[in-house]
């Protein structure tokens, strides 16, 4: 096999998750406009503030065009013609108190996807929310992090029964009107997780979500909203896949994050929704707003993510590091096979004094995809003594794809130091000669080439979910293994 | 003087008002000059929203009156002391953008070079002029290089045939003097290096006043195979001017093209060079020196433009930040599909000195070949305080030290230029800079 | 236990660029060889082509290993079999560590024989006491595979790689380049201690001090893209007294050092 073959077959991995669960739905209309908002909020029986919250923004979205400074061409979503609510039909109205009340279509999906939501099948030590298309199936574990004071619901349950958190903090990292997908968001979204660690807390076990697009025309608007109090602290992980359809389905999330003093906030990511075919039919279009505000003096953010997924790519989790001596870190390995394109990256905005981010980011490029990294650095006046390391590296394999990095850097305040460096190269074929003679025949030698690659940013995933993420990279890059 | 509106939009189509004054010499130009002013009519002006114009206002641009430069009669000053010794007789002076006949010089050039005036040449129908101008610095929908064809008149031609070397460096003087209007200029310069030749060129903008003009200058330059261009421009337009500067380069196959680009002057300058490669298996460098303070504003927008395999590309950008002083740096390193075995370096270093000063820098990569090494990388920061430490330690004083650490940082640049004597004004220069920002520095 | 025949290679993307031009060598069980030469003779090439780098072609001749050919196989394949290159120039492989190569190149060799493969503990007690054959720390397995390696530290791990690999024959392509003494004496030390009745070691070296320390059972040399002379440890003395000049005219061609 030549090597363009080897390195073809390598990233031409199956998806395996492309399955659709047979389920049946709540009737929903598709379209937006005010009525639609009204009954989204009706169905979810929401205090009037929340409908109010949506109906600002969704009056802000309609004067806002989509961006188009991302490196991505797709075809804008008819916006008319998706399903802005899916929730499953239930028996009881109420969520579930215990997994006996889950349709267990539903839990069999969950245990196909490895995420068996019986407790005490679980990894120890992770609590999951599981979300499905619109709404929030089961959240585990909750008695055991409520005795230590920790919340953890979706955002439905959150407003119905901790409103005033979720008053205070909801949309105050993002605002509404933020961004057009930010402000769409605003206006519908679905579920998604809440998470409060109170003060002096950190919080006994992982939390993830797992979230699942699985009706074909709905979109995912989910909302997570964490807050860590001061001195607490929390690592988070969320996954996300979908079925294969021809069609594409809109996922537009808003994530915020707020960390007092001295509080951390660890937010891991692992995407893998459907990419499309290699056609570049069908898959994800992903556009989504993650921001952490680092509020207090010392506290600290942290994004990690293993972007493999989605057929369109728009995300910059981004940290505002407002309390001196805070702390933003930007983790991304992001690949792109066949026609998938990525834009993605960061934005570190220096507003404290001494505060510091580091950005190290890994893309790799095969099939004909495009990967683009856009990162933006700002040092505001004030922030004596801000430092900033970004590395953006990218790797191309095979001579149809492209590997693109936009770096924004701007500082104002001589005290700080800015350092960013790029490089993008390919696999060596003296690398892999060398493996080869030690043994390795060339899948394994490139797998091996591309694990080191991004070895920086998988070894700051959670201990549990970094085996996940290997496997995940597998799949994407090796086809025959994982 | 025309009284003008002041409309951004509109701001270059008026002025072109002017433009009948220049016609009548000689037909081709005469049409180049028609084609200019018809794209002014249809590119819009540049807007902050633009993703190339993000960083800096033109405000200071188009909210002013000006009068066509080479309509001033203005009398010209004693320039002698910009000249450079190694270009005695190698010289071409413009003055308000008008060839000065007086003050050039050609006999230390080899018989084979033509060097000349644009204007004069295009009326004697010159065929390397007509066949060459404006094919390489050919950028697509930009106004302000639109806007200088659009008033194209003198200018500098040089034509080194096959296989000549020439010694001299050719030294371009573009003159602003001073004036009691504002007034434009739109300087043009043409070098064609054929095969195998050699050629150094420094192209020199000095404002003698402290007066408000706009130059809007284009330098094309087109290299043939293993050609060598060295070319280094120097930039010290007066404190108010405005320079927003193209040069477009080609490269062919095994040449060489080196360039240096030291910016100064201005209140407002930009510099976009432009290198393509035409062939396989070339070389080039896009060095640049910035020195800024007061309220100035520098902005270079670089494109390294790889069409085919094996090329080499280097460059080294270095700002020094002083003041109110905002500096923009935007480089691209663009590597097509099927150009394999690319080696591509770019470095942007920043010394910002100052609490008001401001720094942008996006350097860039997009690469569509798997087969490349590209870096770059960006810093910014202080001078280092290991480093100062280090001199003070050695017995230097505070001034002393900050003066040789700013004088190293920015001579890795100036020490490569060939020219022994651009050598020596860029050192008076940067210790003349150095001066100023300890001054302010201790006034501060 | 390898046969080269006759063995004409020529580089790959250029086939007028003629390296080896008929080369012999039979290499027995458990015997050392040293393969001398000046820069340019063929030897190097001779160890990647034997190793199986794609860069260049064979267009005559034969290589058998254990009586088969082995010419149609990949570089991998033909470890599997018990072969090893210690490159000369030993390639980084950045977030690699040494012990995540190692462990899944031994347990590939190992699965490919019909041997047992090591779980991770297994392997860690094993990995640990072949250290003590170059005199490494334990530290070195959790670096990255030869990156920020000093140049004997690198050619240090090559050994170390194949002492961890065993394999059956070994190809050591200017391992005794750029050490010092010291080093010299430990790489030496790990070689004699891996090299027993069973696995044959083929040095190829351009100075003869290493084999102060290692005793070969036979000494080539390479001129010109062939072996003009096969001797004993004596040779290779009187190469280092006399240079390769008075070879000359066994390789038909003038020989300056220099030339391809």
């Amino acid at each position: 096999m030549s090597e363009t073959e080897a390195l073809e077959s390598m990233v031409g991995g199956e998806y395996k998750y492309g399955f659709t669960t047979d389920v049946e739905y709540e009737d929903f209309p598709t379209g937006i406009n005010e009525d639609i908002i009204r009954e989204i909020s009706r169905r979810k029986n929401e205090p009037e503030w929340v409908t109010e919250f949506r109906l600002e923004a969704f009056e802000k979205w309609k004067q806002m065009e989509e961006p188009d400074w991302p490196n991505v061409e797709y075809e804008t979503p008819d916006f008319d013609k998706v399903q802005y609510y899916s929730a499953t039909k239930k028996k009881n109205k109420n969520k579930p108190e215990s997994l006996d009340d889950v349709d267990p279509e539903i839990i069999e999906t969950y245990k196909k996807l490895g995420i068996p939501l019986e407790e005490q099948k679980q990894l120890q030590g992770i609590a999951v929310d599981a979300v499905f298309d619109s709404e929030s199936i089961f959240t585990t574990f909750k008695e055991k992090l409520a005795e230590a004071g920790v919340i953890f619901c979706s955002i439905s349950e959150a407003i119905q029964d901790h409103p005033e958190l979720v008053k205070e903090y909801l949309g105050s990292v993002v605002p509404k009107g933020d961004n057009f997908y930010a402000a769409l968001n605003s206006a519908v979204f679905s579920d998604g997780s809440f998470v409060y660690v109170p003060k002096d807390t950190v919080c006994p076990m992982e939390l993830s979500t797992y979230f699942r697009i699985n009706n074909m025309q709905s979109g995912q608007f989910e909302r997570t909203l964490i807050i860590c109090e001061d001195n607490s602290q929390v690592s988070y992980l969320e996954g996300c896949t979908a079925p294969m359809f021809q069609e594409n389905q809109l996922h537009a999330a808003v994530v915020e994050l707020v960390a007092l003093e001295n509080a951390e906030i660890k937010y891991s990511t692992i995407q893998n929704w459907y990419s499309g075919d290699e056609e570049g039919q069908g898959g994800i279009f992903n556009f989504v707003t993650k921001r952490g505000h680092c509020r207090g003096d010392n506290s600290k953010i942290s994004w990690t993510q293993v972007e493999t997924g989605s057929a369109i790519t728009w995300k910059y989790p981004s940290v505002i590091m407002q309390g001196d001596g805070s702390i933003g870190e930007f983790f991304s390995v992001a690949v792109t096979n066949n026609r998938q394109q990525a834009d993605t990256g960061t934005k570190m905005i220096h507003v404290g004094k001494n505060t510091k981010s580091t950005i190290i980011s890994k893309g790799i490029s095969a099939g004909k995809s495009n990967n683009s990294y856009r990162g933006q650095v700002k040092i505001s006046p004030r922030a004596d003594g801000a430092q900033n390391y970004s590395v953006c590296d990218s790797m191309l394999i095979g001579q149809t794809c492209g590997a693109h990095t936009f770096p924004y850097i701007e500082s104002a305040n001589p005290t700080a130091k800015v350092e960013h460096e790029a490089s993008t190269s390919r696999v060596g074929e003296d690398q892999i000669f060398y493996l080869q003679q030690r043994g390795m025949d060339e899948d394994d030698a490139i797998s091996l080439i591309v694990n080191g690659f991004c070895k920086e940013v998988l070894k700051e995933l959670p201990m549990e979910f970094a085996v996940e993420a290997d496997k995940l990279l597998g799949i994407k890059l090796e086809g025959s293994v994982g | 003087m025309a009284k003008l509106k002041q409309s951004n939009q509109s701001f270059l189509q008026d002025l072109l008002s002017f433009q009948g004054s220049l016609n009548g010499k000689s037909q081709f130009l005469d049409e180049v000059r028609l084609k200019g002013a018809e794209e002014v009519k249809n590119i819009p002006f540049p807007h902050r929203k633009d993703e190339d114009w993000r960083f800096i206002s033109l405000r200071d641009l188009y909210t002013d009156d000006y009068e066509l430069a080479t309509r001033l009669d203005v009398s010209v000053p004693d320039i002698s002391e910009h000249y450079l010794p190694e270009s005695e007789g190698s010289r071409m002076v413009f003055v308000n953008g008008v060839y000065s006949e007086e003050h050039s010089q050609a006999e230390a050039l080899p018989d084979e070079v033509e060097i000349g005036n644009i204007a004069d040449l295009a009326s004697e129908d010159h065929p390397l002029l007509k066949e060459h101008l404006g094919k390489y610095g050919n950028f697509e929908d930009d106004v302000f290089s639109s806007f200088n064809t659009a008033f194209l008149d003198d200018g500098a031609f040089i034509h080194v045939p096959k296989g000549v070397k020439v010694d001299a460096p050719i030294h371009l003087l573009f003159v602003q003097t001073e004036a009691d209007v504002n007034y434009f200029a739109t300087s043009r310069c043409l070098v064609l290096a054929d095969e195998s030749s050699e050629v150094t060129i420094v192209e020199d903008y000095i404002g003698l006043g402290d007066n408000k003009y706009f130059n809007l200058p284009v330098f094309e330059v087109n290299l043939e195979e293993e050609a060598y261009v060295k070319h280094t421009k120097i930039q010290r337009e007066s404190k108010e001017a405005i320079h927003l500067a193209r040069t477009g380069a080609f490269v062919a196959k095994h040449a060489n093209y080196e360039s240096y680009t030291i910016t100064r002057g201005a209140k407002l300058s930009r510099n976009e060079p432009r290198i393509s490669q035409r062939d396989e298996e070339v070389e080039f460098t896009v060095d640049g020196l910035v020195l800024i303070d007061g309220d100035q504003v520098s902005d270079t927008h670089s494109v390294m433009d790889h069409r085919f395999s094996h090329a080499e590309s280097h460059q080294l950008h270095k700002c020094v930040i002083n003041g109110k002083a905002h500096s923009v740096f935007n480089g691209k390193i663009f590597v097509r599909k099927d150009a394999q075995k690319i080696d591509s370096f770019q470095e942007n270093r920043n010394l910002l000195l100052s609490r008001k000063g401001l720094v942008n820098t996006k350097p860039q990569l997009e690469i569509f070949a798997d087969d490349v090494v590209c870096t770059h990388g960006a810093t910014i920061g202080q001078l280092e305080e290991e480093e100062m430490f280090y001199l003070k330690s050695r017995g230097l004083n505070d001034q002393q030290a900050r003066e040789l650490l700013i004088y190293a940082f920015a001579l890795e640049t100036i020490e490569n230029i060939s020219v022994e004597s651009v050598q020596k004004l860029l050192v008076d220069e940067v210790h003349k800079f150095t001066e100023r920002q300890l001054d302010s520095q201790l006034t501060a | 236990m390898l046969e080269v025949k006759d063995l004409h290679v020529c580089v790959e993307e250029d086939p007028s660029e003629k390296i080896l031009k008929g080369v012999n060598l039979t290499i027995g069980k458990g015997e050392i060889h040293a393969i001398m030469g000046p820069n340019g003779s063929g030897k190097s090439t001779l160890s990647k082509v034997v190793a199986g780098h794609e860069a260049y072609e064979v267009t005559q001749g034969d290589i058998l290993f254990e009586g088969e050919s082995i010419l149609d196989l990949d570089p991998d394949e033909r470890a599997h079999k018990g072969l090893f290159l210690a490159f000369q120039y030993p390639v980084e492989v950045p977030g690699v560590t040494n012990k995540t190569l190692l462990r899944q190149a031994y347990n590939t060799i190992a699965k490919e024989q019909g041997r047992e493969e090591l779980d991770p503990i297994e392997f860690e007690d094993y990995i640990n006491e072949r250290l003590n054959v170059v005199d490494m720390k334990p530290e070195f397995l959790d670096r990255s595979v030869n990156a920020g390696f000093s140049g004997g530290e690198k050619k240090r791990n090559e050994i170390f790689q194949m002492a961890v690999l065993n394999p059956k024959l070994s190809f050591l392509d200017e391992t005794d380049s750029g050490l010092d003494i010291d080093a010299l004496k430990i790489v030496a030390n790990g070689i004699n201690q891996i090299a027993d009745e069973e696995k044959s070691v083929v040095m190829v070296t351009h100075y003869q001090r290493i084999l102060d320390y290692i005793q070969p059972d036979h000494v080539h040399v390479m001129l010109d893209g062939k072996v003009v002379k096969s001797g004993d440890k004596d040779l290779a003395l009187k190469l280092e007294e006399q240079g390769y000049d008075w070879l000359t005219d066994l390789a038909s061609v003038s020989v300056n050092g220099e030339q391809n």
